[in-house]
C-alpha cells in the first residue's frame, strides 16, 4: 500500500486504492446477499395449503355436539347405501381459546343447552388436507339459530381397538389454517399457548406414503387431557390407546400419561420428516 | 470526529454506506420474498416478515463481526469500520421487526402475557431437542438493544471508552445466542441441510477471520526486547520507521506508537480514547497522529487532541542512539509533553 494515502471516514471521499478494493467487496457482499437471499427462500420446506378465511364469515347449519370435542355436525348428503352422510366441524375461538368458553356464553345468553340441537353459527372458516374447522367469536355474534328440540342423531361408532401410533401433538387452528408452518419447533410456543388455552388438541400421524391421519385425544374417561399434552406438543412421540372411530373422526383414548413417550432428538440433518417420526399405525389389540 | 453531539454527523462517505446498506437490505428482502412466493405460494405475510427479516439479520451480524478482523488482516477494508453502528443499528432494527412481531404470532392473544408466556409455555431447558430456543433469540436481541442505544459517541464518551467497548463485547455472546436460537429452533423444523451447512460456514468463517487476525497481533506481542538500559529498551533501527508513520511495540504489557515526524521521534500510547483504535497504525496528517478507525486526532508531542476535543493519551520518552531507537516504557500522565528525539 501506497504510504501517503490513508482512509479517514470523515474526509469527502476515500484514497484511491481503498474505493477500488471496497467497490470489490461490495460486487462479492451483492453476490453473497443475492445467493444468499435465493437459497435460504428455496430451500425453505413448502408450506400446507390449509386456509384461514379470515375477515370472511360464513354461516354452517348442523348439530352441535359437545363430545368428542366441540363441534358441529354437518349432513353433506347420503352415501351409497342410502344412508345420511356427515362431517364433522370442530369448534375453536378467538385467538389461542377453545370454542368453550363462548359455547357457555351462548348457552347462559339463550339459557338452554346447545348439545345435540341444530344449530346455525356465523363464524370463520378453516381447512385443509379434508379437515373443516369454525372458528367462533363473541364479537361476530356467533350464533344465529338454534332449534328447540334436541336432534335424536347417533355417530357412526366403530371401535378399532388399542394402537400405538407415533406422531406429533398439533393445536388445530394453527396447523389447519391460522399458520404456516402451524406445527413442529418453531410453533411450538404458540400450540402450547393455544392447547393451554383449551383448545382440543390433534395428534397428526404420517404414514410411509406421506398420508397424513388425524386424532382427537382425549383421557379414558372421555374427557380433555389438554394440561398433561401441553409439554409434549410440536415434538415426535408415541403413544397407546384405545381408538374408537366416531364419524368422520378417530378419537384416541389414552389410559395414563405413562403411555406417552418423547422419540424425538436432535434433527439437523433430517431429510424426510419420515426418518425421524410419524410411522404408519400399529394396531397392538384390534377389534375389527 | 466532532466537538459536540449530533444525532449523526453526515458527510458524504457515511451517506453513501448508508445508501449502500439499504439498498442491499432491499435487494435481500424483495429477493427472499419474491421468490418464497413463486415457488412456495402458500406463504403467509406473517411468515415471510418473521423468516425474512430474521435471516436478514443474521447475514448483517455476520458481516458486521467479519468486518473487525478483516481490517486488521487489511486496512482497506477499513472503510466497512468506519460507519459499522449504522449496519449495527440497521440489524437491530430488523431482529427487532422479527423478535416482536414473533412474540405477537406465537404468544398474544392468549391466556397469559406474552411477555410471561415465553418464559413459560417451554420450560425444557433440561432438553436440546426441546428447548425453549425463543428465550436465547430474547437475550441476544437485549443485547443488541442495549449495543444500538449506546452506540452514539455520546454513550461512548459517559460510560467511558472501557465500559463502553465491554458491553459492545458481548456482541459475541450475542452471536452464540443467536446461532443456538437458529440451530435449536427453525433448524429443527427445516429438511434442507443447507441451513445448517449456513450457519456452520458463517461461524467457521468467523472463527478463522479472529483466529487470523489475533495471530497477527500475537507476533506484535510476542516480540522480544532484550537490550535494556537505564529503563529504556532498544526497539528498532530508526530507519524502520517511515516518515509520518509509526511502529508499534507492546512492552510491560503495553502497546506503545512511536511515530516519525519532522525528523523526530515521539511516542505515544496506542489506544485511541475514542474506540480503542490502533494508533500506531495511523498516520500524521496535518500536524496530528490521526486514528485510522474513526480518524480521531492527537498531537505527537503530548498525546492531547487539538482544540477544543479534550481527549489525551499518555506519552512515552523515546532516544536515539546511533541509529537506534530506545524506548523508556514508563508512561507519562495523559496528555504530558515530551520532547522526543531528533533524527540527525
Amino acid at each position: 500500500m501506497d504510504n501517503k494515502e490513508f482512509y479517514i471516514g470523515w474526509m469527502p471521499a476515500a484514497p484511491a486504492s481503498f474505493a477500488k478494493h471496497i467497490r470489490k467487496v461490495i460486487l462479492i457482499l451483492t453476490a453473497l446477499i443475492i445467493t444468499a437471499g435465493i437459497l435460504l427462500a428455496v430451500q425453505q420446506k413448502k408450506f400446507s395449503t390449509a386456509s384461514f378465511e379470515f375477515g370472511q364469515l360464513t354461516e354452517i347449519t348442523g348439530v352441535y355436539q359437545q363430545f368428542p370435542v366441540p363441534s358441529i355436525k354437518v349432513m353433506t348428503g347420503r352415501d351409497a347405501y342410502g344412508h345420511f352422510s356427515y362431517i364433522t366441524v370442530p369448534l375453536v375461538g378467538y385467538g389461542k381459546f377453545g370454542a368453550e368458553s363462548t359455547i357457555v356464553e351462548l348457552e347462559k345468553e339463550k339459557n338452554t343447552s346447545l348439545d345435540k340441537k341444530l344449530v346455525t353459527f356465523r363464524g370463520t372458516l378453516l381447512y385443509s388436507d379434508g379437515k373443516t374447522l369454525l372458528q367462533i367469536d363473541n364479537t361476530d355474534k356467533p350464533l344465529m339459530q338454534v332449534s328447540e328440540t334436541t336432534e335424536n342423531i347417533l355417530p357412526m361408532v366403530k371401535e378399532i381397538g388399542t394402537v400405538q401410533l407415533t406422531g406429533e401433538v398439533l393445536d388445530p387452528k394453527c396447523y389447519f389454517g391460522v399458520m404456516k408452518p402451524g406445527q413442529g419447533k418453531p410453533h411450538r410456543d404458540c400450540a402450547v399457548r393455544c392447547i393451554a388455552g383449551g383448545m382440543s388438541p390433534v395428534f397428526y400421524v404420517r404414514n410411509e406414503k406421506g398420508e397424513a391421519n388425524y386424532y382427537l385425544i382425549l383421557d379414558a374417561n372421555g374427557k380433555k387431557m389438554n394440561e398433561q399434552l401441553k409439554d409434549i406438543v410440536a415434538e415426535p412421540i408415541s403413544l397407546q390407546a384405545r381408538a374408537v372411530q366416531y364419524d368422520d373422526w378417530v378419537v384416541l383414548y389414552v389410559d395414563s400419561p405413562d403411555k406417552i413417550k418423547r422419540t424425538g432428538g436432535f434433527s439437523w440433518f433430517k431429510i424426510k420428516d419420515g426418518d425421524t417420526y410419524c410411522g404408519s399405525p400399529h394396531i397392538v389389540n384390534g377389534s375389527n | 470526529m466532532s466537538a459536540s453531539y449530533a444525532a449523526v454527523g453526515w458527510n458524504k462517505q457515511k451517506k453513501i454506506y448508508d445508501w449502500l446498506i439499504a439498498c442491499l437490505c432491499f435487494i435481500y428482502l424483495l429477493l427472499f420474498i419474491s421468490v418464497t412466493l413463486i415457488i412456495n405460494e402458500q406463504a403467509t405475510f406473517e411468515t415471510l416478515l418473521i423468516r425474512s427479516t430474521s435471516t436478514l439479520a443474521v447475514l448483517l451480524l455476520h458481516i458486521i463481526l467479519a468486518i473487525g478482523p478483516l481490517c486488521r488482516l487489511n486496512k482497506k477494508f477499513l472503510p466497512l469500520l468506519y460507519n459499522r453502528r449504522h449496519l449495527g443499528v440497521t440489524m437491530f432494527t430488523f431482529a427487532l421487526v422479527h423478535g416482536s412481531f414473533s412474540l405477537f404470532q406465537f404468544h398474544a392473544l392468549s391466556n397469559t402475557n406474552p411477555i410471561i408466556s415465553l418464559f413459560t409455555s417451554n420450560t425444557n431447558f433440561g432438553s436440546l431437542a426441546a428447548f425453549p430456543f425463543q428465550v436465547l433469540g430474547l437475550f441476544a436481541l437485549i443485547i443488541f438493544f442495549l449495543m444500538a442505544i449506546t452506540s452514539h459517541d455520546f454513550w461512548l464518551h459517559n460510560l467511558s471508552p472501557k465500559v463502553w467497548k465491554t458491553l459492545h463485547m458481548f456482541v459475541y455472546l450475542a452471536y452464540i445466542l443467536v446461532v443456538m436460537h437458529v440451530m435449536l429452533g427453525v433448524i429443527q423444523y427445516e429438511n434442507d441441510p443447507v441451513f445448517v451447512i449456513m450457519i456452520f460456514a458463517g461461524a467457521i468463517t468467523l472463527v478463522i477471520l479472529h483466529l487470523l487476525a489475533g495471530s497477527k497481533e500475537r507476533k506484535l506481542d510476542n516480540m522480544k526486547f532484550a537490550l535494556q538500559r537505564e529503563g529504556f529498551v532498544y526497539v528498532c533501527p530508526v530507519a524502520e520507521i517511515e516518515d509520518s508513520r509509526a511502529k508499534i511495540f507492546y512492552i510491560d504489557k503495553e502497546r506503545i506508537a512511536v511515530y516519525r515526524h519532522n525528523n523526530k521521534l515521539y511516542a505515544i500510547h496506542n489506544v485511541c480514547k475514542h474506540q480503542g483504535g490502533p494508533l500506531g497504525e495511523g498516520k500524521i496528517l496535518d500536524g496530528c497522529i490521526t486514528c485510522p478507525w474513526h480518524g480521531y486526532q492527537y498531537l505527537p508531542h503530548n498525546g492531547q487532541s487539538p482544540p477544543p476535543f479534550k481527549e489525551k493519551v499518555s506519552t512515552y520518552d523515546v532516544k536515539i542512539i546511533d541509529g537506534k531507537v530506545w524506548l523508556n516504557p514508563a508512561p507519562f500522565a495523559e496528555g504530558t509533553e515530551r520532547p522526543g528525539a531528533e533524527i540527525k
